[in-house]
């Protein structure tokens, strides 16, 4: 005889509540013990039979979740789709908003770059560790009260409608679009801490005039985060005439302050330009050089204008053929 | 999963309100659960302790069974006994297996001519 029942029983025991304790100890020796029994009869010695019965058994942990009724999952069938559908709001909508308003609010109080990346990336994961945590956790406690039901998660009414085939296109051009004007942003930041490597040691000279701080950097910042809701506004709702008309606005309002500070010679910092040993070769070079910058300027921004409302006229005529077929 | 694997899964899954219904007619007499394991697999409605001993429970909970604890020998044993509700259900349950079954042998008979 092996202490190994009294183990086992004890180890489901533990988890059941009080009032219910004693029966199952006894229900359960009962089992255990009729089992053995059955394998000694038919020749097995006694220890040996304790073990495989046991082992049949299996975790005693999930034995007594099954006496009690007790959920051997975080969160069941019931609530899982409501708590996914929850956790990805969460992340693609409140997680960015929030990190928008974090970066807002480290700027507004003036915070040197370096502390407002580093600020920001730290609240930030901690905002999307807090998210996902209590969410689950709500969502968990749920599961295990008796008697609850959540209000009714799904109706015909919330049917999708079939999906647009533009839209899958689409979804391409926001992901580059928010790519590029993320890095830009990265960019922008990056800079101020040097571009300029000299032996492979980075010299503190910024590409853009530190002066533009004051102003002209944190409106093109602002710029960049319309762009991309633009971006998603789009990807929402596909090219129209009103977008394509709204898409203008903004490059207008990004292309016309950076071409006046870029022919003002506002736009760089005089340090850096020394670096690069700007002007190269001489003034007819310059010209050139000025002029091809000045042109790509506003050649990329012209194309994007036209570029959105050639999809808008694109995704009229595609609205219209489907209707017809 | 290969032939035999879904065929053994659909057999239980065929099996499981048997068993439901073999243990409220077999338990018209008192019976504690090995013994009741023991009786229904000799009849050749196999069952497994896994299945049955939570089996027991979940009807003693809904109240189709019935149980006492029998102390006169040296191991204690819950002893269960199918209740009214429990003959009510058994009832229910074995007509509409009858049901079932001439349903069945209908639609065979019926494909065959």
């Amino acid at each position: 005889m092996t202490d190994l029942t009294d183990r086992y029983v004890w180890a489901a025991a533990r988890t059941i509540p009080e009032t219910q304790r004693a029966e199952f100890d006894r229900e359960l020796r009962e089992r255990i013990g009729d089992q053995i029994d059955a394998l000694v009869d038919h020749g097995r010695p006694h220890a040996d039979a304790e073990r495989s019965v046991l082992h049949d058994l299996g975790d005693p942990a999930a034995l007594a979740a099954g006496y009690v009724d007790r959920p051997l999952y975080l969160i069941g069938p019931k609530y899982f789709l409501t708590w996914w559908r929850l956790m990805k709001l969460m992340y693609t909508l409140v997680l960015p908003l929030a990190a928008g308003g974090v970066v807002l609010a480290q700027f507004l109080a003036g915070a040197e770059i370096g502390e407002l990346i580093g600020g920001s990336v730290a609240t930030v994961l901690a905002i999307a560790v807090h998210l996902g945590f209590w969410i689950t956790l709500s969502f968990a406690v749920i599961e295990r009260m008796p008697n609850t039901t959540l209000p009714k998660m799904w109706e015909v009414e919330m049917l999708p409608p079939l999906p647009d085939l533009h839209r899958t296109n689409r979804l391409g051009e926001l992901i580059t679009s928010l790519v590029f004007l993320s890095l830009l942003v990265v960019a922008i930041f990056w800079q101020q801490f040097g571009a300029v490597f000299r032996d492979g040691v980075r010299e503190p000279i910024p590409v853009l005039d530190p002066a533009l701080w004051s102003f002209w950097i944190p409106y093109f910042l602002v710029l960049i985060v319309l762009e991309m809701l633009f971006a998603v506004v789009v990807y929402a709702r596909g090219w129209t005439w009103t977008w394509a008309s709204v898409n203008v606005l903004l490059n207008v309002a990004f292309t016309v302050p950076a071409l006046w500070l870029f022919l003002s010679g506002q736009l760089f910092d005089p340090a850096f330009l020394e670096a690069i040993q700007w002007p190269w070769g001489n003034a007819e070079t310059e010209r050139v050089l000025t002029a091809v910058f000045a042109a790509t300027f506003i050649g990329i921004p012209v194309w994007d204008i036209v570029d959105g409302f050639l999809r808008a006229a694109r995704a009229r005529s595609a609205v219209a053929a489907p209707a017809a077929a | 999963m290969n032939t035999d694997e879904m065929t053994a899964g659909h057999i239980q899954e065929l099996r499981r309100g048997t068993v439901v219904l073999a243990c409220l007619i077999r338990l018209r007499t008192p019976d504690y659960g090995y013994a009741l394991l023991e009786s229904l697999n000799a009849l050749g409605i196999l069952v497994d302790a896994n299945t049955l001993y939570p089996l027991l429970r979940r009807l003693e909970k809904q109240g189709l069974l019935t149980s006492e604890w029998n102390t006169d020998e040296a191991r204690p044993r819950k002893f269960y006994r199918t209740s009214a509700t429990g003959e009510q259900l058994a009832d229910t349950l074995m007509t509409d297996w009858r049901r079932v079954d001439k349903a069945l042998a209908g639609l065979t008979t019926g494909d065959e001519s």
